[in-house]
């Protein structure tokens, strides 16, 4: 039963990398960046929510709707002002653009009062949760996954049946062919970032439900992303949510059993939640670094 | 090259001038005034000034191996200050039993050791998949060490060096000491960096980074390449690290975190990636904005009418760090990608040239 109870909290917050992790790998799909910022958008997403929902006073629902907008606009700010005047530049430096964006963003947060201290959502969930024969399932965690289940719905009827999904995943497929098809490779970079933004504020919105707002704890998670989608696949969606639920399942499982036999051998004070999602990635790096859905990049001469 | 006195440029003109480590007499003149000014340096200055200099050393000497993996290998590593941490960690290990000129190589040994297990995965995928690898291993490297017993959990772990050969080491010399050991360092490693990266390896290095499928079909192994270039990054950084816990006199964690990988990442690319003179540039650039920042956040902590006018929960002084830090690499990748060097370049070309323009 508690080994049910850890997969199901593990589960839960799978879900929200799964959903961080979403925004990573549409910019990775379309424009080969890896962008290390996605921890700060997740981030500045929650903070936005709290600011609307407590200092502006707008119904929590709302709230966080806006926020996950304007984080949408933010994303695509960034791309439009930093990454754009980069294409052409080699990927090198438009990878380390977003290590300092990451920086600037840091900077930006801590101008603010969220860069130093807790905040939590006000309630607006029922407390306790649902008892499922012995097993309980808290509501945030319920609105993790719920809310997880409900975006991939969405992202799933997008990629697959909008014009601009599919100009996406044409992108992502082939640069040079559907622009020659007259597709807007710029406008598909832009709407990535827009949509990764969209996404990480979700998933930080996520978090500030279950667990609070904090810098530290949200950029964590941005940084938790990179196991998850290595283990994935960096440009598979799907691989994506999969990678994510592992990982976070993995979390749930080294807090529950591993920190107590790491003491034994004589590493103190646990938190091994930490550090198995990054041993995870070496590992998927050492043996199968395309990770478990990704393509296998062929190279032809 | 009838007089080598009046040369306006690098005309190589045989094998032999090709081989040459400087170009001409001029270069050779002006390294040895450099040489000269820098020993002459700490007479000038005050203790902590001398600090800060042997700051900006140390990171130089990290600096030019991030140079190899990202200037020259082009691998993106954001675990450099991890790397700094394993050569501080064993020379705090070793420090009691072994002489400083024996604990210093084993660190930067050390590191290139384990540079070379976390650089493994080069042997298969492209360089973006490297970045990840050296953030998990930055990441593994801080939980790791905050949790062993053995490495204090993080703590301060003294780091002792008392007198060598005869000469007593107190409070008032042990910056001006470790200075001269660290520019001695410097030097050697300069040195070994410049001929081992115009040599055939180094042109190989340049050959995978700009194509690597091309370099493989000229019979070059890319991945052995670049597993090479990332050891020896790891080496340089185990050796700075190692030089840092003797002359911080300890070893603490929060030295070797991934803020401060991200700062060596800005030195570099601020003072231009892949050359020994952005090398050098970069720490100076970097350490003194971020001297400046925190004089100017401790002076507005003292400034009541900025105070008065910050809410309440605000920490101006912490924010400014990360703003300036992230705002110095995306400005110089956008409007100066080649750093610093270049304009040392220019400023340079302008007086060989002077008063002719050509």
């Amino acid at each position: 039963m508690e080994l049910v109870q850890n997969l199901i909290s593990g589960v839960a917050v799978g879900c929200i990398y799964a959903l961080a992790a979403l925004g990573f790998v549409l910019i990775y799909k379309s424009s080969r960046v890896i962008n290390f910022a996605n921890g700060q958008l997740i981030a500045i997403g929650a903070f936005l929510a709290y600011a609307l929902a407590v200092w502006v006073g707008l119904p929590v629902l709302l709230a966080m709707l806006l926020a996950m907008l304007l984080t949408a606009g933010l994303g695509f700010l960034v791309e439009r002002i930093f990454l754009r005047r980069l294409v052409g530049q080699p990927i090198i430096s438009v990878i380390m653009v977003t290590i300092g964006l990451a920086s600037v963003l840091d900077g930006l947060m801590y101008l603010t009062p969220f860069g130093s201290g807790n905040f939590t959502f006000p309630q607006f969930l029922p407390p306790g949760g649902l008892n499922l024969g012995g097993l309980s399932v808290s509501y945030p965690q319920l609105l993790a996954i719920g809310f997880t289940a409900v975006f991939l719905l969405i992202f799933g009827w997008f990629f697959q049946r909008s014009v601009l999904g599919i100009a996406m995943r044409a992108v992502a497929d082939d640069q040079m062919a559907s622009m020659s098809l007259g597709v807007s490779v710029e406008k598909v970079f832009a709407l990535a970032w827009a949509v990764a933004g969209l996404a990480a504020a979700a998933a930080g919105i996520v978090v500030g439900a279950v667990s609070g707002l904090n810098q530290d704890g949200l950029i964590a998670i941005g940084l938790a992303v990179f196991p998850a989608v290595i283990l994935g696949g960096l440009d598979s969606v799907p691989g994506a949510v999969v990678g994510g639920i592992v990982i976070g399942i993995l979390q749930s499982f080294s807090t529950a059993y591993l920190d107590g036999l790491l003491a034994q051998i004589g590493l103190v004070g646990g938190g091994s939640q930490y550090a198995v999602p990054f041993l995870v990635l070496l590992i998927m790096l050492w043996f199968k670094p395309h990770g478990l859905f990704g393509t296998e990049e062929i190279e032809r001469v | 090259m009838r007089n080598p006195w009046a040369q306006t440029g690098n005309y190589r003109t045989s094998y032999a001038q090709d081989t040459t480590i400087f170009a001409n007499y001029r270069e050779i003149v002006s390294i040895g005034l450099l040489l000269i000014g820098l020993c002459l340096l700490p007479t000038f200055l005050e203790r902590s000034q001398v600090l800060v200099l042997n700051f900006i050393l140390i990171y130089a000497i990290a600096v030019l191996g991030l140079n190899i993996t990202t200037g020259y290998a082009g691998l993106i590593s954001v675990g450099q200050a991890a790397f700094m941490g394993v050569g501080a960690y064993t020379v705090a290990l070793t420090a009691p039993h072994l002489p400083f000129w024996l604990t210093i190589p084993l660190g930067g040994l050390t590191a290139a050791l384990v540079g070379f297990l976390v650089g493994i995965p080069s042997l298969r995928v492209k360089h973006l998949y490297l970045a990840l690898a050296t953030l998990a291993f930055q990441e593994i490297f801080v939980w790791v060490v905050g949790r062993s017993p053995a490495l204090a959990q993080g703590a301060a772990i003294p780091v002792e060096m008392r007198n060598f050969l005869g000469l007593e080491i107190t409070f008032r010399n042990h910056n001006y000491f470790w200075y001269y050991v660290i520019l001695l360092t410097l030097v050697v490693l300069v040195i070994a960096w410049r001929n081992l990266l115009r040599g055939k390896y180094g042109r190989a290095l340049i050959a995978v980074r700009d194509n690597d499928r091309a370099a493989d079909a000229m019979g070059m192994n890319p991945g052995r390449t670049k597993l090479f270039a990332f050891a020896l990054g790891a080496l340089y950084g185990g050796v700075a690290g190692g030089l840092l816990a003797y002359m911080q006199r300890a070893v603490v964690v929060e030295e070797f975190t991934l803020v401060r990988s991200v700062a060596l990442l800005a030195m570099a690319i601020v003072g231009g990636l892949g050359t020994v003179v952005g090398s050098l540039l970069g720490p100076a650039f970097i350490e003194l904005l971020r001297l400046y920042v925190e004089r100017l956040s401790e002076w507005m902590k003292g400034n009541a009418l900025i105070q008065s006018i910050t809410p309440a929960g605000v920490d101006v002084a912490s924010a400014l760090l990360p703003l300036s830090f992230g705002l110095v690499i995306v400005l110089f990748l956008m409007f100066e990608p080649r750093g610093l060097y270049n304009w040392w370049r220019l400023i340079r070309s302008y007086f060989r040239t002077w008063p002719f323009k050509y």
